[in-house]
């Protein structure tokens, strides 16, 4: 053989051989060594490619041969003939693995209520723990379904002067942003919000909803369709993509779609693809604050046209043809250039846009730029809540672990005896130690097997049970690395539980163990320590999650007794859009009048009205307005929220007339214009003065008519309960009547019953009249605050769990105490004491142990609050009513816990007790 | 005895049916059982040396071969040579049966031409 060949087999025989077990090695070693020489003679040509696949199929073939001999060694000993056994020191691993397996499925068998408890409250730990990291990796870890997320960003303005981070850009701007940086890979658009289209079918109008974006987003976002292609090119043809859910809703997913024609609004657009069922654009939280309804969800994207009548339709241009640079409602996302970050992109797009601002002083003046990222923009509203969720979840799991830790804990002493014996027949330390640990690991892998199930089911709830406007929610699933961190939990428990035990049981001291025991009176001062400590960290834990949880129901009690403005019991709203063919105010008008007349004739209405924006939770859209005779710079006008009432919007509502009067149908559309402010209006805009009778003009335009304040009216929480009012104008819509309203119907039954009547009638009125989004004002109101009762929901419901294991630990432990000081207790009354008194030192013993818990707790929140603190409404972080009312229960609970055990101990008879030693 | 019965080692897998077709012939050592076997399948199973002593170990474990106690002086001492047990010929003629039975099948559904 050549230098070469002796070095390949030396590297044959010492190293890759290796892969095999020992045993295997020794009976075969020799045999491959041969052969692999023999192969080196018969192939004498070196080749990297077949020797380096040579090597990896040896080196798997030797792990799989290692993996099997472990399993058949640790799980079926004997159960086939062995060519070749297990020797020396690896002999010994596995032995000692067997017996100490086989140990505690016999111990196991013996208290199998002892086991099963113990491994539910594992499973219920480490399957509740799994479930909400399901939910955090699913909503805030995994990536979004666009390529490389990571350097997707959102663009918005920064309006300096009022200090709105992320208000929508315009299009004239979006351009110069796009062509001016160099930090961005692609900048697409889109608008800020949803609109609905009328799709026009046989049987009347229905509605779709769209969102406009530039052609090459889809690019950008780096999705390819499922059918069909995305936008061809830069310039927009009438074309229009489905998502998949629409299609296969709408289309019953007819693969014939694409190449099909659509008539959406009176323009004919064709279907050119369809795109992924887990494709969505854009998140809610990439949505504007602007926008036509409350409804989010997209059933088609339509491309924005930058010339041409459709970009004349929505505005595009200014008179002169120009792209409009002073009305926002765009939304934008860029992807970084590889190696740039978002902090980067934002300082170069703030130079380019203070050099607009310099340019275009009239329009640009006080408008910079905010760069966020895309994951952040999408889910960053729900990212507090969800880390609560996980703190809370981990002090469940850290409490469920330190009562079984407390059970095992109580069992190692119940078989102190049989440990002691253990050691004095040669056991060492380490070797009792590794048999506990063993114990306590298959218990928690029984556990984490049974805590899949609960994993499932937990899953399962959380999304059912989450507001359908939780981001992402339904994107949550249980992937691989929910099930490795439910692995690695269940590991890391199954040792946490079994170290205090454990270490307590190597102490151990077996001549004075052994003949203690004959004497009865077991425990060290290092066990009552280690106990003592579990029952403070357990109470510290569930001080902390019950302050969590009561803050939040603090939070919630004061949000729900917040007064929206108006009466929302016995409301029923809806979107509708009035049939494209009325063009003419005159013809919307008159459609309005004879819609009114028969809502009202409706039985059971007791009066109708309508808004273009309604309150809590849908959109907002703002004017700037100038106040007669008092003149000032274009920039600086005022910015108020801009609204009209229909009909008897004011009654309908229950929104009370403070001053002045509201519309009325004198208020026609040659008479003088006339407007309604709110309270807060009044307030910032006329201090001091009477509101009413004050003229005002809406826009910057220096001619035009001026609009006289005929009344004022409370202030309504529009944006959600805890958003404070803001200035609020409405104009009366017969002077300027919508296209697609919010109908508010005040009835005297059960509003939700109305729906179907409501679709019925509109349908009869005109069957281009798409009536949606049909809810009851009620349910607004709860959805309004349904992500807040959902976190309350899972935090209550850790709580109640908190304080049920903090009393079960400190019971356990007490208990404990108790019975290892019969005797003491027993000689004591023996000689005269009282038993109240006896009960009083126990229980005082618990409290001690409690209050240092509570402090502990409080301690351990402190540094939490910050997180908290953007959950909490209208109490501080520190709210004295749950920082004072926490503890008290606690300290009752655990004194209460504690009693059961010291009025056994009390009622003991000192002779039986004594005898019985 | 369950465990003796031939059928209980049915099927093979293709690897340790090679096997015992290329030991049929008479005793053989490892490397010529591997070239055997590699040219005879002409590729369509290919024994490396991992999988073959793996093999080789289960089939001793079985049974189904043992190993012969004297070997040609000539040879290399460290090779050891292998043949086939009384178990190991029925089972290899069991199997043999058996995958002419599926052969039969696929010849009665057309799905092969028939026999000349």
């Amino acid at each position: 053989m050549s230098q070469g060949q002796r070095v390949a087999a030396w590297i044959f025989a010492h190293v890759l051989l290796r892969a095999y077990p020992r045993s295997f090695r020794k009976r075969f070693g020799r045999e491959m060594v041969a052969d692999f020489e023999a192969a080196l003679v018969a192939h004498p040509r070196f080749q990297l490619r077949v020797a380096s696949r040579e090597a990896l199929l040896l080196v798997t073939n030797g792990l799989s041969e290692r993996w099997s001999a472990i399993e058949r060694w640790a799980l079926w000993p004997g159960h086939t003939p062995h060519l070749y056994e297990p020797v020396g020191r690896h002999a010994m691993f596995w032995e000692t693995l067997r017996t100490d397996l086989r140990h505690t499925l016999r111990q196991a068998g013996r208290t199998p209520l002892f086991t099963a408890l113990t491994v539910l409250a594992l499973a219920l730990g480490i399957g509740a723990t799994s479930g909400i990291f399901a939910v955090v990796n699913g909503v805030l870890l995994r990536g979004l379904p666009y390529r490389d997320t990571d350097r997707l960003v959102n663009i918005w303005s920064r309006v300096t002067q009022e200090g709105r981070l992320r208000n929508p850009i315009s299009p004239a701007n979006f351009v110069d942003f796009k062509q001016q940086n160099t930090t961005l890979e692609g900048l697409e658009g889109y608008f800020s919000f949803v609109t609905p289209l009328e799709l026009a079918t046989d049987a009347g109008s229905e509605i779709a909803f769209s969102v406009q974006v530039t052609p090459r987003l889809f690019d950008l976002l780096g999705r390819a369709p499922a059918l069909g292609r995305t936008f061809g090119s830069e310039d927009a043809i009438p074309e229009v993509i489905l998502s998949h859910g629409y299609w296969q809703r709408r289309f019953g997913g007819d693969p014939s779609i694409v190449g099909r024609t659509l008539q959406l609004s009176n323009f004919a657009f064709q279907v050119v693809g369809v795109m992924p069922p887990d494709f969505v654009f854009p998140y809610g939280g990439m949505l504007g604050p602007g926008g036509f309804t409350r409804v989010t969800r997209v059933d088609m994207w339509v491309p924005i046209a930058f010339s041409g009548p459709v970009a004349r339709a929505n505005r595009m241009l200014t008179e002169s043809g120009a792209l409009v640079r002073n009305v926002h409602w765009w939304g934008a996302v860029g992807r970084l250039k590889p190696g740039v970050t978002a902090a980067r992109a934002e300082t170069e797009l703030q130079t380019i846009a203070a050099q607009l601002e310099q340019r275009f002083p009239d329009t640009n003046k006080g408008w910079s730029v905010t760069v966020v990222p895309t994951l952040d923009q999408t889910v960053g509203t729900v990212r507090p809540a969800l880390l609560i969720l996980m703190a809370g979840i981990a002090c469940v799991l850290l409490m469920a672990s330190v009562n079984v830790a407390n059970l095992l804990l109580a069992r190692a002493i119940a078989r102190e005896r049989e440990l002691a014996t253990r050691a004095a027949l040669g056991a060492g330390r380490a070797r009792l130690v590794r048999q506990l640990l063993t114990e306590s690991v298959v218990l928690s892998t029984a556990g984490g097997l049974v805590g899949l199930g609960v994993l499932w089911a937990v899953v399962r709830g959380l999304v059912a049970a989450a507001p359908a406007h939780l981001p992402r929610i339904d994107e949550v699933t249980v992937d691989w690395r929910v099930l490795v961190v439910a692995a690695l939990v269940t590991m890391i428990t199954g040792v946490l539980v079994g170290l205090a035990p454990a270490l307590t049981s190597t102490s151990i001291n077996p001549q004075a163990t052994l003949q203690d025991h004959s004497r009865g009176a077991i425990g060290s001062a290092g066990r009552r320590r280690i106990r003592s400590a579990l029952v403070i960290a357990e109470v510290a834990l569930a001080v902390a999650l019950t302050t969590g949880a009561g803050l939040l129901l603090r939070s919630f009690v004061s949000l729900l007794n917040v007064n929206p403005g108006f009466d929302t019991e016995h409301l029923l709203t809806w979107q509708m859009n009035i049939p494209d063919r009325l063009h003419s105010n005159d013809e919307r008008l008159a459609f309005y009048r004879d819609f009114f007349a028969r809502m009202e004739a409706l039985p059971g209405v007791q009066a109708a009205g309508g808004t273009t924006r309604i309150p809590l939770g849908s959109t907002s859209v703002s004017t700037t307005i100038q106040v007669d005779g008092r003149p000032v710079p274009v920039a600086q006008l005022p910015e108020v929220q801009f609204r009209r009432a229909m009909h008897d919007y004011f009654p309908a509502m229950g929104i009370p007339i403070r001053r002045g009067r509201g519309f009325t149908l004198d208020d026609t559309p040659t008479a003088p214009p006339v407007a309604v402010i709110n309270e807060t209006m009044a307030r910032r805009m006329f201090p001091g003065e009477d509101a009413v009778g004050q003229r005002v003009r809406m826009g910057s335009n220096s001619t035009g008519p001026w609009t006289t304040i005929v009344g004022v009216i409370g202030d309504v929480r529009h944006g959600g309960l805890e958003e404070t009012p803001q200035p609020e104008l409405y104009i009366t819509a017969q002077q300027n009547p919508p296209v697609a309203p919010f109908i508010v119907l005040r009835v005297t039954g059960d509003p939700a019953a109305m729906a179907e009547t409501i679709r019925a009638e509109a349908r009869a009125i005109d069957k281009d009249l798409p009536v949606y989004d049909i809810r009851t004002m009620e349910t607004l109101r709860a959805d309004s605050v349904a992500e807040r009762r959902f976190i309350l929901l899972i935090v209550s419901a850790f709580g109640v769990l908190a304080l049920g294991l903090a009393a079960i630990g400190v019971y356990g432990v007490m208990s404990l105490i108790v019975s290892e000081r019969t005797r003491e207790v027993a000689v004591r009354v023996a000689l005269g004491a009282e038993p109240s008194r006896m009960i009083a030192l126990i229980v005082g013993q618990a409290a001690t142990l409690a209050l240092i818990g509570v402090a502990v707790g409080l301690a351990a929140i402190l540094p939490l609050t910050p997180l908290l603190r953007s959950q909490l409404y209208g109490i501080g972080a520190a709210d004295p009513v749950t920082l004072a009312s926490v503890p008290v229960g606690l300290l009752v609970i655990a004194a209460l816990a504690a009693l059961v055990p010291a009025r056994r101990a009390a009622a003991t008879d000192p002779l039986v007790a004594l005898r019985a030693e | 005895m369950d465990r003796l019965r031939v059928d209980h080692f049915l099927p093979l897998t293709p690897i340790a049916f090679e096997i015992l077709l290329a030991l049929a012939d008479g005793e053989q050592h490892g490397y010529r059982i591997m070239q055997e076997v590699n040219a005879r399948s002409a590729g369509a199973v290919t024994l490396h040396a991992g999988t073959l002593y793996r093999a080789l170990a289960r089939l001793l474990e079985q049974s189904l071969i043992e190993e012969l106690a004297e070997r040609p002086a000539e040879d290399d001492e460290r090779r050891r040579y292998y043949r086939l047990t009384d178990r190991g010929i029925a089972v290899a003629r069991a199997e043999a049966n058996r995958l002419a039975g599926q052969l039969e099948a696929a010849r009665a559904r057309r799905l092969l031409g028939v026999t000349p």
